[in-house]
């Protein structure tokens, strides 16, 4: 009994998370057409409801009655398999990522941690998880049996595993100084005063931001890093052949996993749903943690409407020649730092520098 | 509960190892053996060792079987046909060391269910603490081992990957345009005499792989 009350308590989290992340990605796709229609000095779509605010809905109903179209030479099985797997992989990490602090939900005694999942290697299911998505892209490639998309496919998989080295080497610092790969316990460690001085993006691991923040604009398969569909060059990318709701499935995991990166982003460097006020009103946590969560998400679309995008050569020789050991310079400075002591003195020295904040 | 999940892993987990063996076409096998790494994880998971379930899916389906599909697609392999079977002589030495795989499993199980019990304190074993703490202590040695093993092996695909190793460091390059056979900027072509034409003397350098001798750099 105890079990079935536990599995129907975590059922209930994925269902709210899941539709939680679904709406904002909706809302997501809107703002980016607003943002992107208002950098470009036009007006975006504003047709659909006040403001263009139910579009996302008409976009859904137009994508599920679309007609799907199977190429004839396709390999079956891969070809439908490929946009599953891009999305359920997108969808997964998002139950690990903590909300909101401990919090007080009517007809449960204890207080509840916004976090469907907590478990001990929290960081490094999301990176599994992640890891495993390249496949999506990659099969949809192969199975399409396009030239583009074969190109556009074998692009994303270079792109991705290459970056990924980045990404990962980028994270070894935040957990060199928290000690720990459970998210959840690394946003209470970012505390600090008034919930803002703590966050590892300040004196931490500013390095380790910039170089997360950069690789994982590759690992989204975003502008400037958007090779795998760069329609100059390839029509579409890996998605060329596909249409209807398989075409929607891939749209919507390339922004879901802008949402997973952002969050991870907010949790690892931004100090989570820490804040002003939290420990007075844990409520506010989520609303701080999703605003955090925006800012990036802002920022995506900023550069999308601002940069161009790179050569394929290029993009190779900045991940492997440039982030990387600059990623491997970040560590072995924060394992120095470390175990010097110096991080802690400066902590200390900041907490007394500080100590009329709180 | 943990029984049901159990069957349920351990069930895809075989069910994709035979799949990857009768499967002709080899994206399909990569496929299936990429379902054979995702069980073992879950299975991990249900062992209480998440971080061991966390690496095998970072390290095995999502850094070294990307790399294996890259190949596949790359080269772009066909389905693999079915040819009449010319080692029939090794079915019966099959059968045997079938036969004895599953006499050891047997007498393995045997042997744990006959011997006695002991439970130590296992809370800790497998958490991601305890498995950094053991390698860079107690078995700091053979871990560090590994690792150069594992740059020797780097460095030694880096050596035979390489082209251009046949003509001596001393071949000079004569300046201007320049034809060379295909045949002699790598080795491994032997058929293939084409001419690549460079226009550069650092073009052709780049392409032999000479360096400059006696020049200060």
């Amino acid at each position: 009994m105890d079990d079935l009350k536990q599995v129907g308590f975590i059922s209930l989290g994925i269902l709210v998370a899941f539709f939680v992340v679904m709406t904002m990605v909706a809302y997501t796709v809107l703002a980016e057409r607003r943002v992107l229609g208002f950098i470009q000095g036009r007006l975006g779509p504003n047709r659909v409801g006040p403001g263009g605010f139910l579009q996302p809905l008409a976009d859904l109903i137009k994508f599920i009655f679309k007609e799907d179209i199977v190429p004839d030479k396709s390999t079956r099985f891969v070809y439908f398999l490929a946009p599953i797997l891009a999305t359920v992989c997108a969808l997964m990490t998002i139950v690990v990522y903590p909300f909101g602090p401990a919090v007080k939900i009517p007809f449960v005694t204890e207080p509840v941690q916004l976090v469907v999942a907590r478990f001990d290697v929290g960081l490094l299911y999301v990176l599994g998880v992640t890891s495993v998505g390249v496949y999506g892209i990659a099969l949809a490639g192969w199975s399409s049996n396009n030239k583009y998309s074969l190109m556009g496919g074998l692009r994303s998989s270079a792109q991705m595993i290459s970056y990924e080295l980045a990404l990962g080497l980028s994270l070894i610092g935040v957990i060199l100084q928290s000690g720990t790969l459970d998210l959840y316990s690394i946003v209470e460690q970012q505390a600090g005063h008034l919930g803002i001085t703590g966050w590892n993006v300040f004196w931490a691991q500013p390095l380790g931001f910039l170089i997360y923040l950069t690789a994982a604009i590759a690992e989204t398969n975003r502008v400037p890093f958007d090779l795998p569909e760069a329609e100059t060059e390839l029509v579409a990318g890996f998605h060329t052949e596909y249409s209807a709701m398989k075409f929607a499935l891939f749209f919507l995991a390339e922004y879901v996993n802008m949402f997973t990166v952002s969050m991870l982003a907010t949790t690892l460097f931004l100090g989570g749903w820490s804040g002003p006020f939290v420990h007075q009103v844990p409520w506010l946590g989520i609303f701080y943690f999703f605003g955090k969560v925006v800012l990036f998400l802002f920022f995506y679309i900023w550069l999308r409407g601002t940069l161009p995008r790179f050569r394929f050569d290029q993009l190779m020789s900045f991940g492997w020649k440039f982030l990387v050991p600059l990623a491997i310079i970040n560590i072995v400075f924060t394992a120095t730092l470390q175990w010097s002591g110096a991080l802690d003195y400066v902590g200390q020295y900041l907490k007394t520098a500080t100590g009329w904040l709180g | 509960m943990t029984a049901f999940l159990f069957i349920l892993f351990a069930g895809m987990a075989i069910g994709c190892a035979v799949a990857m063996v009768v499967q002709r076409n080899p994206l399909y096998s990569a496929i299936a053996l990429i379902g054979v790494f995702l069980a073992l994880a879950c299975l991990y998971v249900m062992l209480a060792a998440p971080f061991i379930a966390a690496v095998q899916v970072i390290v095995y389906a999502g850094a070294i079987m990307v790399l294996v599909v890259f190949v596949i697609m790359l080269l772009n392999v066909e389905a693999e046909e079915r040819q009449p079977l010319r080692l029939r002589a090794l079915i019966p030495i099959a059968v045997t060391l079938a036969a004895i795989f599953f006499a050891e499993t047997a007498f393995i199980i045997y042997f744990v269910q006959a011997s006695p019990v002991s439970l130590r304190n296992v809370s800790d074993v497998g958490l991601t603490s305890s498995i950094g703490g053991g390698l860079f202590t107690t078995y700091l040695l053979p871990f560090e081992i590994t690792s150069i093993l594992l740059l020797m092996a780097i460095v030694g695909a880096m050596t035979l990957a390489r082209t251009g190793g046949l003509l001596s460091p001393r071949a000079a390059v004569v300046p201007g345009d320049q034809v060379f056979s295909r045949e002699m900027l790598n080795r491994r072509n032997v058929a293939d005499l084409t001419p690549v034409i460079t226009h550069s003397t650092d073009e052709a350098k780049e392409l032999l792989g000479v360096r400059d001798e006696g020049e200060a750099e």
